[in-house]
């Protein structure tokens, strides 16, 4: 017996599977330190990049978070990390990233909300550390390809008391 | 009353020799097990301790649960108002009684045997009461409830019953602080929601000590001050700044403003938009305060240590920084922004966006902090290294901010603590002190 896909999912099938390439080109950039690539082929010029308190989570208004990046504060991260400024990164650790569950929540026509989830492994200056979190995702439609307009990962840490820092871009 | 410390006569860990200016510290103050064992009973058993603010209480039933001095504790604003810190813990058999990090309610009910006490600490419901005898009463067995105090919303505890200071006494020179930041309103201040929640493979002390380390800004946080400057950050108005021993341990520094203030210091990097409203902020302070003051208040930078382990750090953001010991190798910090309550919506998102740029776990100075003191943590493995120096601004009747004076209050502390003479004050200490106040 086989299993016909209707058109519609073959759709379905198509843009997940695009989607899918596209976060995994975005964790092999950033795992490669490719990180201007990153800025200039992945992300919208109005990208936010936010990572919420431990305790607080999701995204509360008014709360303060860990990291809260517009454009302008993301790419001066990015530059400081290239540069070696970053004295913790310096030499730069190293990162892997494995992505999962993979879920369009909603096609916007011109925009996707794309959850996923995310355990980065770092390795540097001696020590070991896992980030286990969930990516939340605003994707723009861009031609063939996507951009990132938002991009807020919850960490689902409750401290980061053996990490101590978030040096790298989640 | 003396209590001698387990280590060779002669052998002190800290070496302050005012005639040759040297201030010395035995790096084992960071590495020894058995000192850290120390700590919690001489100090943190003893100290007032920071707890809260209250502002994170804020209605009747309102409770934080947290630890303290290595404790778990809650910190509950009664149905009758009144703030008050219990031992997390069941008076029957040892379980916590609130395992949410904050919440509102009316009652704590021990998930055990579900044993339920009032929000103002009483026991109110014990299940199968008939297995006890006519001895059992149940005022008997309220919470445990810990001597605390508030000065300027900041909630204090000790666990010391005999402590012989109030807690005003013993915040002593750093009241004149805590007045200069719950004066930036007139309705209180407030903790923003979202605790940045981290740590470091590094003994505590060594971020008391950072914390108060001006010397280390431009050489460790070039990133920063490069950021800073690209976005039209200007040099201060005004020269200068000092160091300052606040007795007690407790210490700060004062210093003109190297950026900004969103409360009412505006300059370019906060743009035109915001202008007039942070300059009627100020103007509404000089009619408060009188000019001088409202400059101190709103035009001045400061960072505030209180022994032992609370910082509070007052300049383009107020964070408060509490820094609890983990042995001897590790720590737990607590960083929070405070804020004024009716603070404009858009200069609120101003000093949100200027603390994350500085601060935390994530910010582009505090992630350098952390590492440089794991870094130093590591560095003591050569134990060949004996010493580690603080003797910076000795030589000077009036210690600038890029001096060491705090650091040395701090340890000067720490040393009598620990040797159990609280109450001494040395004359070295009080020359240095002498020296700093006659400013």
């Amino acid at each position: 017996m086989t299993t016909e896909l209707t058109i519609d999912e073959t759709a379905e099938v198509r843009l997940w599977h695009r989607v899918n390439r596209f976060l995994v080109r975005e964790a092999r950039l950033l795992d490669e330190w490719r990180l201007l690539d990153w800025y200039d082929e992945m992300l919208t010029a109005d990208v936010r990049y936010t990572v919420p308190a431990t305790d607080v989570r999701g995204e509360t208004p008014g709360a303060l978070g860990l990291i809260d990046d517009d454009a302008t504060r993301l790419r001066q991260r990015i530059e400081q990390l290239l540069n070696g400024e970053v004295w913790c990164e310096n030499p730069r650790s190293r990162t892997n990233r494995m992505i999962g569950n993979v879920e369009i929540l909603t096609d916007r026509g011109t925009h996707l909300d794309v959850a996923a989830n995310v355990i980065v492994y770092r390795f540097g200056h001696g020590r070991s550390d896992t980030y286990v979190g969930k990516y939340r995702f605003e994707i723009v439609v861009d031609g063939e390809s996507f951009r990132i307009r938002r991009r807020v990962v919850v960490l689902d840490h409750e401290t980061l008391y053996e990490h101590g820092k978030l040096s790298i871009i989640l | 009353m003396t209590i001698e410390l387990q280590r060779p006569v002669g052998d002190p860990i800290v070496i302050d020799d005012l005639e040759r200016l040297s201030f010395r510290v035995d790096r084992r103050a960071y590495t020894d097990d058995d000192l850290a064992a120390q700590e919690m009973t001489r100090i943190f058993d003893r100290c007032w301790l920071y707890v809260g603010h209250e502002s994170e209480v804020p209605a009747p039933g309102s409770y934080v649960a947290r630890d303290v001095g290595g404790r778990p504790v809650v910190m509950a604003r009664g149905s009758d108002g009144v703030i008050r810190v219990f031992a997390n813990s069941c008076t029957h058999r040892g379980a916590l009684i609130c395992s949410q990090p904050a919440g509102q309610t009316r009652s704590f009910r021990c998930p055990y045997h579900d044993w339920t006490f009032s929000n103002q600490g009483d026991l109110v419901g014990v299940p199968l009461p008939d297995g006890y005898g006519p001895a059992f009463r149940k005022a008997d067995f309220g919470l445990a409830r810990h001597r605390s105090d508030t000065y300027r919303g900041f909630v204090f505890l000790t666990f010391d019953p005999q402590q012989p200071r109030s807690l005003t006494e013993y915040l002593a020179g750093a009241t004149e602080y805590l007045d200069l930041i719950d004066d930036q309103s007139e309705v209180g201040m407030e903790v923003i929601q979202g605790a940045q929640l981290h740590g470091a493979r590094a003994n505590w002390k060594l971020m008391m000590e950072n914390s108060v380390d001006i010397y280390h800004f431009r050489a460790l946080h070039k990133r920063y001050v490069g950021y800073m400057e690209s976005l039209g950050s200007v040099p201060p108005r005004r020269r200068g700044g000092f160091g300052r021993a606040l007795g007690l341990g407790h210490g700060a520094n004062e210093l003109p403003p190297a950026a900004a203030r969103p409360l009412a210091y505006w300059t370019p990097m906060f743009g035109e938009e915001v202008r007039p409203r942070i300059e009627a902020t100020a103007a509404r302070f000089i009619d408060r305060f009188g000019a001088e003051r409202a400059e101190r208040i709103t035009g001045t930078n400061r960072a505030v240590l209180i022994f032992p382990n609370l910082m509070i750090i007052d300049a383009i953001a107020i964070t408060i920084r509490k820094i609890d010991p983990v042995g001897a190798g590790q720590m737990a910090i607590t960083s929070v922004a405070l804020a004024p309550k009716d603070e404009d919506p858009d200069i609120r998102e101003l000093r949100k966006s200027h603390y994350l740029t500085f601060l935390g776990p994530a910010g582009f100075a505090t992630p350098d902090d952390i590492e440089i003191v794991e870094s130093c943590q590591r560095g003591y493995l050569n134990r060949t290294v004996r010493y580690s120096d603080l003797s910076r601004g000795m030589n000077k009747e009036v210690p600038e901010t890029t001096d060491e004076l705090p650091a040395r209050e701090f340890w000067r502390q720490w040393d009598r603590l620990m040797h159990g003479d609280e109450g001494h004050l040395d004359i070295a200490h009080r020359a240095e002190m002498q020296g700093a106040e006659s400013r």
